[in-house]
């Protein structure tokens, strides 16, 4: 039975008088008490997580202690501790959601051995709050009440300790009941954790930051930034229209910033609205979520259109800025986006440079978005070689910086394991191997004891194994093999395609502990050398891998397709048993389908085969692949029709020797196998996403892009422009169909294994942080390429480049060889200009530079002028500038405006190889799109003439439209010309 | 600035309650002497005050009067000191004028009125304190107060309100529930026949949770019955003690 009580409550309203609340409050006889000791489980109906039985005590933190040591407490080390619903509530009203989220979590996970206790819902718990008493002083009373009860309800088994920050607590109940220890926190660590030497350290910073922080408050500095406005006011202005509600997104600069406006407030401007400088950013960082004034327009400023490195002396040269855009300053910040940032300490001269205030550090951060942060420690000169991850505690608006702590050392810089630690970080991804709980509910595989398929799963899924050719492609050295591909002919002389995905959904449960760390970890993150799984490996790299020669479960989409025309007919959507015959690579896929059979001795699974069946057996593998590439360009074809996107990209693959040293940086060749696989995919995805949102319209989770925004286009008019081209940007599929536009702009990252993901683990969020990741770490690679090499590498660091963006300055210059971007400076420091002679050769001399919209000029004093064109090829030397605090970057360097000329012409002829069939190609599907188009249109002139009784025959408008064709075939004949 | 927690991991709503658990409902029957029928009733800190008049013949212009019915007259007004802030209501003010034709609709489909041709009941209900699911309070103790007007209804009408929060349903809503905007969902019920008298909501709610929060409703106002069931029970034994059998 409950039982009623009612707190009152005054609030402040608005206007400032006070008002008078009074809430109900309900109390029951007993709450879940997750504890293993429990005398009446019945009663206490413990579902759920229990505490461990091993423990030999249980911590009670304080509110305060929670709210500032959580990340200790978070130590999985650290068992048996029941937070109260007091010390939550506590958390959740002064630390905001972000910190209480993480207690959440927290309190979800499965692996970390602690409880919520709601205290304040038992009856013999809950204390009101006396008449007089302050907060602080109810919350820790009530905390303690409730250990007193917990440690009864036990019966006197357990011994509990409540930790707290406040001395008197320790002084008034420290020996007031047995059995239940007041000390505090510092006391906990040193008797009961000595040896967990993370813990101590991670503390003394926080305590130290904390004290800091206190002693900073009682100083009365002058202030370096205006206050944030009160949140009332920055609601009422949003809604007033004379505030904007705007997510911050800094651009290269660490003074200027460039909002990007939310959708919904697109009404009233459409560009991005400028931040000049660290006092009008007013102490957001990158991420937030921020409220801001516009300036009035006689003080709007152009974006800088320099380059700039990063460095002060640099700011300078912020010179002829472009046309003024909408400026404004933050007044008030909404959602702080705080996470954890690895930094990097000064080296010891700087710190003597910093010198008056030892303690205080200033530490850069890794990301240059961000600006330099303060950490109060002793440890700076120890740490001065490594990377570290910090957490911004707070920014007063007394302090040019932010204030934040020490947490943990990542490892070395330049070391790279420390290196893509730092990656990881920075992308907030977790990669702690997967835990006892969770692989014990794992299936075996193991030779002794192999894994089979159960009768009951014969019964209910469609065996595929004996009727079926299933073959998966996938890179070279691929473990997870997630997709599979079928084709076959029918009885009735129709086709039948299959895409097979593994069904992970077999072996992982919705809520198992496995599922929620999936959903945690979200997708695999591939980074250049390795990945980190998102399933345990049994699963990822074997049971749920479509391996030649063995059985596996799987979820499949069958289509019947007609014989000739491909057209559609049935499709089919169930779970299977297959076994994939074999297991082909792109490379050895592709020279299959182009008749090369040197290759059949590499595929394992013809080994041990006798020469007359292997034939057979490769006969049919080739016509399968044949067929599935027919029909992949079939279905493309009519997929273009209907306007699709395509992004093309260079994407680059690092081989490593056998030191796992970087020996080669190769770009990824297109192979047409590649865009078969990945349309057969697109083409299950299609269907799939189709099916499921007919099923649950409400739980589908589809992609919708929006209509291209007209601005971004006006950059991409201007290139093209440039080379004399028009492009029509006004009609989105006018746009994407037609004119296949690729361009050098490189988009790596669009892979289709994030929506085969999508399919198997239904309700992924698709996340962009791997994607980052995964490009950041090729960058380190690509750095680390570069910086080995020595002097007799000289010609490698040599290459051609395009320019593809021109800054006052210098220029942006893409170089598809190695798929790396850089910027190219035409003026140095010291002030002189590159100029070019007659032998192309480039020289620093003195002289001055000319920017034009689409080329820049230099001039030296001697009246020599070389001119720089957008997408002018030259040649760039490459080299890379190292730095202590950020990842290493790539330095482009002109050497010669002429195209690099190779010295042995092995490559180009490889090259041209490539673009042979890639021209092949090109053909095929042109002429497949005209067809369609034809019978297209054949159909729809017969039904006007049905309708409006026209006369048949060649119509003015075929006439032309064909006329119109010639025009485009002439273009692309003379381009590939 | 997010809101307020409505229902924790821990299946807790804000106030201790989970999240098919009813407020506290104590009422009481023929509060006063003069009316022909009345009650009070406490649901949670929502408290309500029912007095009815009637049947008696028309008042005013005998146009109004049904020939085959008896017309069904509600008034619902709320205390000046009902909410935290002091604040005039005038009579006939939108909401209250709303409030009285969900409730004329509401016991015009319960009270047998063809039993009483020409003749009129006056229902008069008023909130002392409001504190989330004023409606359902108004219907339950009006009920109360035409029963002891001794009436003939078809059955009893229970009314309760019921949200929806993080895919569950929650049943009669609190005030601070009630303002964090969420979906609200009013219903009142018959629940000897289980037809429905009154259903009302006028937030967006998927088409797929509106089964569940309507059993959420339904069973809360099925509740609410057993409790009001008990209370007439008590008063009918008090009363027939009074007399003297």
């Amino acid at each position: 039975m409950l039982q009623k009580r009612e707190k009152v409550l005054l609030l402040r309203t608005f206007q400032g008088r006070t008002l008078r609340i009074v809430r109900e409050h309900y109390l029951r006889p007993s709450v879940p008490c997750h504890s293993p000791l429990c005398p009446q489980p019945a009663a206490c109906r413990n579902d759920g997580k229990l505490l461990s039985a091993e423990v030999t005590h249980y911590v009670i933190p304080d509110w305060k202690v929670v709210q500032d040591y959580l990340e200790i407490l978070e130590f999985p080390e650290l068992q048996g501790v029941i937070f109260m619903q007091t010390a939550c509530q506590a958390v959740q009203h002064q630390r905001g959601w972000r910190q209480y989220n993480k207690l959440r979590n927290l309190l979800r996970d499965a692996r970390h051995d602690c409880v919520l206790f709601a205290n304040e819902f038992q009856q013999h718990c809950y204390v009101p709050r006396e008449k007089g008493e302050s907060m602080e002083k109810w919350q820790t009373r009530s905390i303690y009440n409730a250990a007193v009860w917990y440690y009864h309800h036990c019966l006197d088994r357990m011994p509990i300790v409540m930790v707290t920050e406040d001395e008197e607590a320790v002084q008034q109940y420290g020996s007031e009941t047995e059995g239940v220890f007041v000390i505090s926190f510092k006391n906990y660590l040193d008797n009961f954790w000595p040896d967990l030497k993370a813990a101590h350290e991670l503390c003394d910073s926080i305590l130290q930051s904390r004290r800091e922080r206190e002693s900073e408050n009682q100083e009365s500095h002058g202030k370096e930034y205006p206050e944030h406005l009160p949140l009332e006011v920055l609601e009422a202005g949003i809604k007033s229209g004379r505030y904007i509600q705007v997510r911050e997104v800094t651009n290269h600069c660490e003074f200027e910033a460039t909002l990007r406006l939310h959708s919904k407030f697109q009404v009233r401007l459409v560009s991005d609205i400028l931040i000049h400088g660290m006092k009008a950013r007013n102490r957001s960082i990158h991420g937030d979520v921020v409220v801001v004034e516009l300036l009035p327009k006689n003080e709007w400023k152009g974006r800088t259109a320099a380059l700039c490195e990063n460095e002060s002396e640099d700011k300078a040269l912020g010179d002829a800025p472009s046309e003024p855009m909408p400026t404004g300053r933050v007044v008030g910040i909404l959602q702080k986006n705080w996470r954890d940032y690895v930094v990097t300490f000064p080296s010891k001269e700087e710190i003597q440079c910093q010198g008056r205030n030892a303690q205080k550090v200033l530490a850069t951060p890794w990301d240059y978005r961000i600006p330099k942060i303060r950490i109060s420690t002793q440890q700076a000169e120890a740490l001065q070689d490594f990377r570290v991850v910090v957490r911004i505690d707070s920014w007063e608006s007394t302090s040019v910086y932010p204030n934040g702590h020490f947490v943990r050392v990542l490892g070395r810089i330049g070391d790279l394991e420390g290196e893509i630690a730092t990656i990881l970080v920075e992308n907030s991804i977790s990669v702690i191997p997967f835990s006892e709980a969770q692989m014990c509910k794992m299936p075996v595989n193991t030779p002794e004891n192999p894994w089979k398929v159960s009768p009951q799963e014969e019964q209910v899924r469609k065996d595929l194994r004996s009727t079926h050719l299933v073959f998966s492609i996938d890179p070279k050295g691929c473990e997870d093999v997630d997709d599979a591909l079928s084709v076959r002919t029918l009885n009735n002389g129709n086709l039948e395609l299959g895409v097979h995905i593994a069904d992970v959904t077999h072996f992982v449960a919705p809520n198992s502990y496995i599922d929620i760390e999936a959903r945690t970890r979200a997708t695999t993150y591939y980074l250049a050398d390795r990945r980190y799984d998102m399933l345990p490996s049994i699963l990822s790299a074997d049971l749920c891998s479509l391996l030649g020669g063995v059985d596996r479960y799987a979820v499949s989409v069958m289509w019947e397709l007609h014989k000739s025309s491909y057209e559609i007919q049935k499709v089919w959507y169930g779970r299977t048993i297959i076994r994939s015959a074999y297991k082909l690579c792109y490379e050895a896929a592709q020279e299959l389908l182009e008749g090369n059979f040197s290759v059949v001795d590499d595929i394992p699974e013809f080994k041990d085969m006798d020469l007359e069946s292997r034939q057979a057996k490769l006969e049919e593998l080739v016509w399968a692949l044949g067929k599935l590439t027919d029909i992949a360009r079939h279905v493309r074809a009519k997929r273009d029709c209907c306007g699709a996107l395509e992004l093309e990209g260079v994407e680059v693959r690092i081989q490593l020797d056998e030191k796992k040293n970087i020996h080669d940086l190769i770009p990824k060749q297109p192979l047409e196998v590649h865009e078969t696989v990945a349309e057969c995919m697109i083409l299950a995805n299609h269907w799939v996403a189709k099916k499921i949102w007919e099923s649950f319209p409400h739980q589908a989770l589809l992609r919708q892009h929006p209509p291209p925004h007209q601005e971004f286009f006006s950059e991409l008019r201007e290139c093209a422009k440039a080379k004399g081209f028009f492009i029509d940007t006004r009609y989105s599929s006018s746009f994407f169909s037609p004119c296949r536009v690729s361009l050098y702009l490189g988009c790596p990252e669009i892979d289709y294994r994030h929506f085969c993901a999508s399919v198997t683990m239904a309700g992924l969020v698709f996340l962009q942080a791997a994607q980052h990741s995964q490009k950041q770490s090729t960058e380190l690679f690509q750095c680390t390429y570069f910086k080995d090499k020595g002097p007799e590498m000289e010609e490698r660091c040599i290459a051609d480049g395009v320019i593809y963006s021109i800054r006052t300055n210098g220029v942006l210059v893409f170089i598809p060889r190695f798929g790396i971007k850089g910027a190219a400076y035409l003026k140095n420091k010291d002030g002189l200009v590159i100029s070019c002679g007659p032998d192309s050769r480039s020289e620093w001399k003195p002289g001055s530079l000319h920017r034009f919209q689409n080329k820049i000029t230099s001039t030296t004093t001697g009246g020599e002028s070389t001119t720089l064109q957008l997408f002018d090829h030259v040649t760039v030397r490459i080299s890379v500038q190292a730095l202590r605090c950020h990842s290493d970057t790539i330095r482009l360097e002109i050497i010669s405006n002429k195209p690099y000329v190779t010295p042995n012409m092995e490559r180009p002829q490889q090259s041209s190889i490539v673009l042979k069939s890639e021209l092949v190609k090109e053909v095929t599907r042109s002429v497949e799109e005209a067809q369609l188009a034809q019978e297209v249109r054949a159909k729809a002139l017969q039904e006007e003439c049905e309708e409006y009784c026209q006369t048949k025959g060649r119509s003015l408008y075929t006439l032309l439209e064909e006329i119109r064709d010639l025009a485009l075939l002439d273009v692309s004949d003379s381009c590939g010309a | 600035m997010a809101g307020l927690e409505l229902l924790s991991d821990q299946g807790y709503r804000i106030d201790g309650r989970r999240a098919g658990e009813l407020r506290k409902i104590q009422a009481r029957m023929g509060v006063f002497a003069q009316a022909d029928g009345s009650a009070y009733i406490e649901q949670g800190n929502t408290k309500a005050l029912a007095v009815v008049y009637g049947p008696h013949e028309i008042r005013g212009s005998r146009s109004r009067a049904l020939p085959d019915r008896a017309l069904v007259n509600c008034q619902y007004s709320s205390a000046t000191f009902s909410t935290g802030e002091r604040k005039r209501r005038p009579h006939g003010d939108r909401k209250s004028c709303e409030m009285g034709l969900q409730l004329r609709q509401t016991f015009e489909a319960a009270i047998l009125t063809q039993l009483h041709p020409r003749s009129q009941i006056d229902i008069y209900v008023q909130v002392l304190q409001a504190d989330g699911g004023t409606y359902a309070a108004c219907v339950n103790a009006a009920t109360l107060a035409v029963m002891d007007a001794g009436i003939p209804m078809r059955d009893f009408v229970c009314a309760c309100s019921a949200g929806f929060v993080d895919g569950t349903a929650l049943a009669d809503l609190s005030h601070v529930e009630e303002a964090a905007g969420g979906p609200q969902l009013a219903l009142a019920l018959l629940p000897a026949s289980g037809q429905i008298a009154l259903l009302e909501m006028d937030a967006r709610l998927h088409e797929d949770h509106l089964e569940q929060v309507l059993e959420a409703a339904a069973q809360a106002a099925r509740d609410v019955h057993t409790l009001l069931d008990r209370v007439v029970r008590q008063h009918v034994r008090e009363a027939s003690i009074l007399l003297g059998d």
